[in-house]
């Protein structure tokens, strides 16, 4: 049963700065054969959710629905691209497996792509195992939501499972406030000199422009950190001064895998990570739809990689020295102007600032957005994974999610660019390199 | 400038600059559970050093220090020169 009028629904929703940045996201992967932009969560639980009530409960979601119904109408020097919300009545296809080997997610759910030219943009997937446990999986394109909104998007479902009604003024975002032009060249100036200070080739990467992907495909290794092993990390992060949570540590150590990994393959320099930065007001039950993140950018000289203590100095003052500048945000208001470029410019401008490379590597973590995550449509939550778009080149992400106060560490890599021994390499290294006492 | 009134400023700071409307908090409440993140904490450290001009040396930035705007507020009391 519908929890909301149909006609309700916002009919345009402008694409914000950064879903723009998706949107040239998207371009990249099509012109680099990778695997599309398409984030996938997955919950496991240790009993079988019933497939109808599932189903049903999905198409009773606004979010959804409206997801299931929406074209992209690219922009214009005057006005960005936005939503259209054009009710055909399409509801979300629950699809439902049966899979031998337990957690096996099957590989038609992880090559399905969701492009701006899909009928729907969200997807989901229940599977079922021999042992009576189940994965749920939902899919989706990135270009709508980001990590925070989806852990928001959870929270909606599991309101519309206690029948609670939300407001679509949540769900959605606000009408947002414009700047004079002005403002907008000036910042503009600002943030291209930060950028190209701070971005400026040579850097060394685990993936260049010239590489091409092949199958696009993304394989993924899951490294699950037990609780003494989380806590050890976490003591780690605050010695090595990473004190108001472990990003900078868990930054810095994934530097020093790629370090070694460059090094490996007489590669190694100056390493270039842009780390999202959430752009929502703390505790803000929405938007859910689109994304709100801007950036941190760290550069890290060769010189700072000796220590990891050294490295979490040195983003320290990074991060400081940039939130000082107010950096999120200008480069947020950049993202913003830059919705009236054509797409092509865009590109042409992102693909130019570092020839082609747009990180060393990528990183990102779910913070404690689903550590208190315990329950999902009623059902206790066994554990829960998140399989990143994969943009390419660098072709390597990794992903930090906590749930239930158990890290886990789920590397996304394209198998063009870590072969398996890269891969041994890796895993052995992170899980060395996080537990090490520094 | 007393307790009170250092935890008036901060609070009035958080609650424009980084909460939601929706959320409140007051001298007691536990800031990590409000939402405030270690980019937040950074904000707020800035916000403080530029206030009441008080550097908030490595040894006192830990978490603890950092919990409620009670315990921000005695960290800045403990700063300021004309407290010691």
């Amino acid at each position: 049963m519908l929890s909301f009028n149909k006609a309700d629904l916002p009919e345009k929703v402008t694409l914000s700065g950064a879903d723009c940045f998706h949107l040239v996201l998207d371009k990249h992967a099509k012109k680099h054969g990778a695997g599309g932009n398409v984030m996938r969560k997955i919950f496991y639980f240790s009993n079988a959710l019933e497939f109808t009530r599932i189903e049903s409960l999905l198409k009773s979601s606004a979010i959804i629905y409206w997801l299931c119904n929406i074209k992209l109408k690219y922009g214009t020097p005057v006005s960005p691209p936005f939503w259209k919300y054009i009710d055909e009545g399409r509801e979300i296809i629950l699809l439902e497996h049966q899979v031998i080997n337990e957690s096996e997610i099957p590989e038609n759910i992880l090559n399905r792509n969701i492009t701006v030219t899909s009928e729907r943009f969200i997807e989901a997937d229940l599977i079922y195992y021999p042992s009576g446990a189940c994965a749920f999986v939902l899919s989706w394109n990135h270009i709508l939501l980001d990590a925070k909104g989806t852990s928001l998007l959870f929270e909606h479902l599991n309101q519309l499972s206690e029948n609670k009604a939300q407001s679509f003024d949540i769900l959605f975002p606000d009408i947002e406030k414009k700047h004079s032009i002005v403002a907008h060249i000036r910042n503009m100036y600002k943030i291209k000199k930060f950028v190209r200070i701070s971005a400026t080739a040579p850097v060394s990467s685990v993936a260049y422009s010239a590489t091409k992907a092949g199958d696009g495909k993304t394989s993924t290794k899951v490294i699950s950190f037990n609780a003494d092993e989380t806590k050890q990390i976490h003591e780690n992060a605050l010695k090595s001064g990473s004190r108001f949570g472990p990003t900078l540590y868990l930054v810095a150590c994934c530097s020093h895998v790629i370090h070694k990994l460059n090094q490996q393959r007489n590669k190694a320099g100056d390493l270039w990570i842009p780390v999202p930065y959430d752009g929502r007001l703390r505790g803000a039950a929405g938007p859910v739809i689109s994304n709100s993140v801007s950036f941190l950018f760290y550069r890290i000289p060769q010189s700072e990689l000796s220590t990891v203590l050294q490295t979490v100095t040195c983003l320290s003052k990074q991060m400081t020295e940039q939130i000082k500048n107010e950096i999120p945000r200008k480069y947020s208001m950049f993202l913003k102007m830059m919705r009236h470029a054509p797409l092509w410019l865009y590109y042409f401008l992102i693909y130019n600032t570092n020839r082609g490379v747009f990180a060393s590597f990528l990183y990102t973590s779910t913070g404690d957005n689903f550590n208190d995550l315990k329950s999902l449509f009623g059902e206790t939550i066994k554990n829960i994974n998140m399989i990143p778009a994969l943009t390419y080149p660098p072709g390597l992400t990794f992903v930090f999610l906590k749930h239930d106060e158990l890290l886990n560490l789920n590397i996304a890599y394209s198998p063009e660019i870590i072969n398996n021994n890269e891969l041994v390499l890796i895993e052995e290294k992170i899980k060395k390199v996080l537990l090490a006492n520094h | 400038m007393n307790a009170d009134m250092i935890i008036a400023e901060i609070k009035n700071y958080i609650e424009k600059n980084i909460l939601d409307k929706s959320v409140h908090i007051d001298a007691a409440t536990n800031l990590k559970k409000a939402g405030i993140d270690s980019f937040s904490t950074v904000e707020i450290i800035l916000f403080i050093e530029r206030k009441f001009g008080v550097a908030i040396p490595d040894e006192k930035l830990i978490p603890d220090n950092f919990n409620t705007l009670q315990s921000l507020s005695a960290t800045v009391l403990e700063l300021m020169p004309d407290t010691n």
